[in-house]
């Protein structure tokens, strides 16, 4: 078992190690903390609004404390009388954006005529424009009776899961965060290289599938732990396993065993710590390119084809449906592809370090 | 069988000879030091040997085994204390020593009682259970020689074993390989010339790459130093003096204040009197015994540096 023993050495090592440690089970928390509760965990804050009420009538009134009242929306005071003062603070910076209710408001509305009404934003920020335009259409079709130009019909089905932003970036950090283990495996492997230590451990009998499972022995442990953490602070963050969750840490499990292997295979072709830090460069674009952050449905078919040739986007599209409720059967052909480069990783890297131990 | 023998052991790196067609004869049991400056080709041979560096030509073998065809036995039958300390850092002498115990295969048992025999000798007992970053050079060191003994293997490589150490810290690691002489084979590199005097049984002289004089250290200075060597303390010696002393006798040197005469067939009284009767002032005269670093320069031309 001298595998055993290399890889006691090497956990000992990173165990020791706080900064390397911290680095390791705080970079999964840090990212399933900022990612999910920025665009899905909790209660959004309400959009501060500013409005210019030119027409002044009981109905205009009557319109901005329906606004008011309206969870998604915060209403600045003082209400403008004057268009050319909101225009004038919205240049300025002081608000980000108005509504304009135009004189003729009550008339038009009495009238059943149609009902104009002006937002105000910088261009420079056009996400306050599409965020805040549907809920005033929304409120103005409730409260004028104004029909919209188009009506679609909803036909929703129950969903259990409580919050889809999060059901759908939760597996794909997850992943990400396993990603890290390609450069922590690589750095630790290329610099036990640059120091001479891995030279010193050649001249021992030991053969190179030891030093390969001995220095992937310490970062199952990590593994795990991560994974926990991903699931843990996910689900407190409002992430719903409609699935089955064994089968999610399998597959977790399985794409960290591939950034171990790919990370032995880094360390073992290149010749320092610094070079093996490279590999970041390989890491984020395939994680954007794999679906960590964005769907990969609309990306052209070149790119997809890369992706679906490496083991990431099967596991993160594996992941995200056995948690939203796909039985193991289902995702089999994500879960064949995960083993078969498990294997293949680690096949190559014991071959790979064969070739390091005599140069 | 020998302990360690090389034939026509060659290394290459993109037409770099490092080292060119080196043949070693060391017997079981013998302690032979590699002398030579940085670069000459040591550590290199020793990498050969260890199983760590493919010979470009020729072979050599450790105790009948060959290293580029049973590499695994050789490796079951060597220990080394590399160049640079190289232990792990985060680990305790107790770990680092049973990291190579076991994996050379020894039980938990024979590694512990190793462990405590090797930290008492080397005087790391106290530390022991430290981890070995907060360790100065010299402790390093000698736990880097322990982790190479802790297998008890048959075959030692020191290569460079007490560079950078002060001089108390070397004395004690001599006196430890000292002991071990006939006991295990062991083939030690290093640069300082009182170190391999002091050690070894037969010293080999390697420069770029060969080896250039072999013998032991008595036979290096009287079968190869053809020049003997006198020291002078004087006073009132003039430019003219020594130009005249420059074209008579092979080599002149001034060595803290005094002056140094090297010829061959020197005769001492000669030159004493000749000294007198240009007015020199001779305050001290004496013959100098020949040195390992006097035997490298004749042979190499070059001065070993620390």
């Amino acid at each position: 078992m001298k595998f055993w023993e290399i890889g006691k050495r090497n956990l000992k090592e990173i165990y020791r190690n706080p900064v390397l440690l911290g680095f390791l089970l705080g970079m999964p928390l840090a990212f399933m903390l900022v990612f999910c509760a920025a665009f899905g965990g909790g209660q959004a804050s309400p959009i501060a609004m500013s409005i210019v009420d030119e027409d002044r009538s009981q109905t205009s009134s009557a319109f901005i404390q329906y606004l008011g009242s309206i969870e998604a929306i915060e209403l600045n005071e003082p209400i403008y009388s004057e268009k050319s003062q909101a225009q004038e603070d919205l240049e300025d910076g002081r608000i980000s954006f108005y509504l304009f209710i135009p004189s003729g408001f009550e008339e038009a509305k009495q009238a059943q005529q149609t009902v104009n009404l002006e937002l105000a934003y910088k261009e420079a920020d056009p996400m306050i424009g599409l965020q805040v335009k549907p809920i005033i259409e929304a409120v103005g079709f409730e409260f004028l009776g104004v029909a919209p130009p188009l009506n679609v019909e909803l036909k929703g089905t129950e969903s259990k899961i409580k919050n889809e932003v999060v059901n759908f970036y939760a597996p794909g950090i997850a992943v990400f965060g396993l990603m890290i283990l390609i450069s922590t495996a690589a750095e630790i492997i290329a610099g036990d290289r640059e120091k001479g230590f891995l030279a010193r451990m050649f001249t021992t009998p030991a053969r190179p599938s030891d030093f390969i499972l001995g220095y992937s022995l310490p970062f199952i442990p990590v593994l795990i732990v991560s994974t926990l953490i991903y699931l843990g602070v996910g689900m407190g963050l409002g992430l719903t396993v409609v699935g089955n969750l064994g089968h999610a840490f399998l597959i977790f499990f399985l794409i960290g065993l591939c950034s171990i292997g790919i990370g032995m295979i880094v360390g073992s072709l290149v010749k320092s710590e610094s070079q093996a830090g490279v590999s970041w460069i390989f890491i984020v674009p395939i994680a954007m390119i794999s679906g960590t952050w964005f769907s990969t449905e609309g990306m052209p078919s070149a790119v997809k084809s890369v992706a679906g040739a490496l083991p990431f986007i099967h596991a993160i599209d594996g992941s995200r449906a056995v948690i939203n409720g796909s039985s193991l059967s289902a995702i089999m052909p994500d879960l064949y592809w995960l083993v078969g480069w498990a294997v293949v990783l680690f096949a190559v890297g014991i071959v790979l370090f064969r070739r390091t131990m005599v140069s | 069988m020998n302990g360690v023998q090389t034939f026509k052991l060659t290394k290459r790196f993109n037409g770099l000879v490092a080292v060119n067609g080196v043949d070693l004869e060391i017997k079981k049991g013998e302690l032979f030091s590699l002398l030579g400056p940085n670069g000459a080709g040591k550590t290199t041979t020793i990498r050969m040997l260890c199983c760590l560096l493919k010979p470009t030509e020729g072979t050599a073998s450790v105790l009948g085994y060959d290293v580029v065809k049973t590499p695994f036995k050789v490796k079951t039958l060597i220990g080394v204390s590399p160049q640079d300390t190289i232990l792990s850092e985060r680990l305790n002498c107790w770990e680092n020593l049973a990291l190579i115990g076991k994996v050379h295969g020894l039980s938990s048992n024979e590694v512990k009682e190793r462990s405590k025999e090797l930290l008492e000798t080397m005087g790391l007992m106290e530390r022991s259970k430290d981890q070995v970053r907060k360790f100065s050079g010299g402790m390093k060191r000698r736990l880097s020689i322990a982790m190479a003994l802790v297998s008890d293997p048959q075959v030692l490589f020191l290569d460079e074993p007490t560079l950078g150490l002060d001089p108390q810290a070397r004395r004690t690691i001599w006196e430890y390989i000292a002991e071990l002489k006939g006991k295990k084979t062991i083939l030690l590199t290093t640069h300082y010339m009182e170190e391999a005097d002091f050690l070894s049984e037969r010293i080999g002289i390697i420069d770029e790459g060969r080896v250039v004089a072999l013998g032991t250290s008595q036979e290096l200075k009287t079968n190869l130093l053809e020049m003997r060597s006198m020291v002078v303390s004087t006073e009132n010696l003039t430019a003219e003096v020594m130009e005249d002393l420059r074209n008579k006798y092979s080599r002149l040197e001034k060595v803290k204040g005094r002056l140094k005469i090297s010829h061959k067939d020197l005769d001492f009284k000669e030159i004493v009197d000749y000294l007198h009767s240009r007015g020199v002032t001779v305050y001290s005269a004496a013959l100098e015994q020949p040195t390992l670093e006097d035997v490298f320069i004749q042979i190499t031309g070059k001065r070993l540096r620390d």
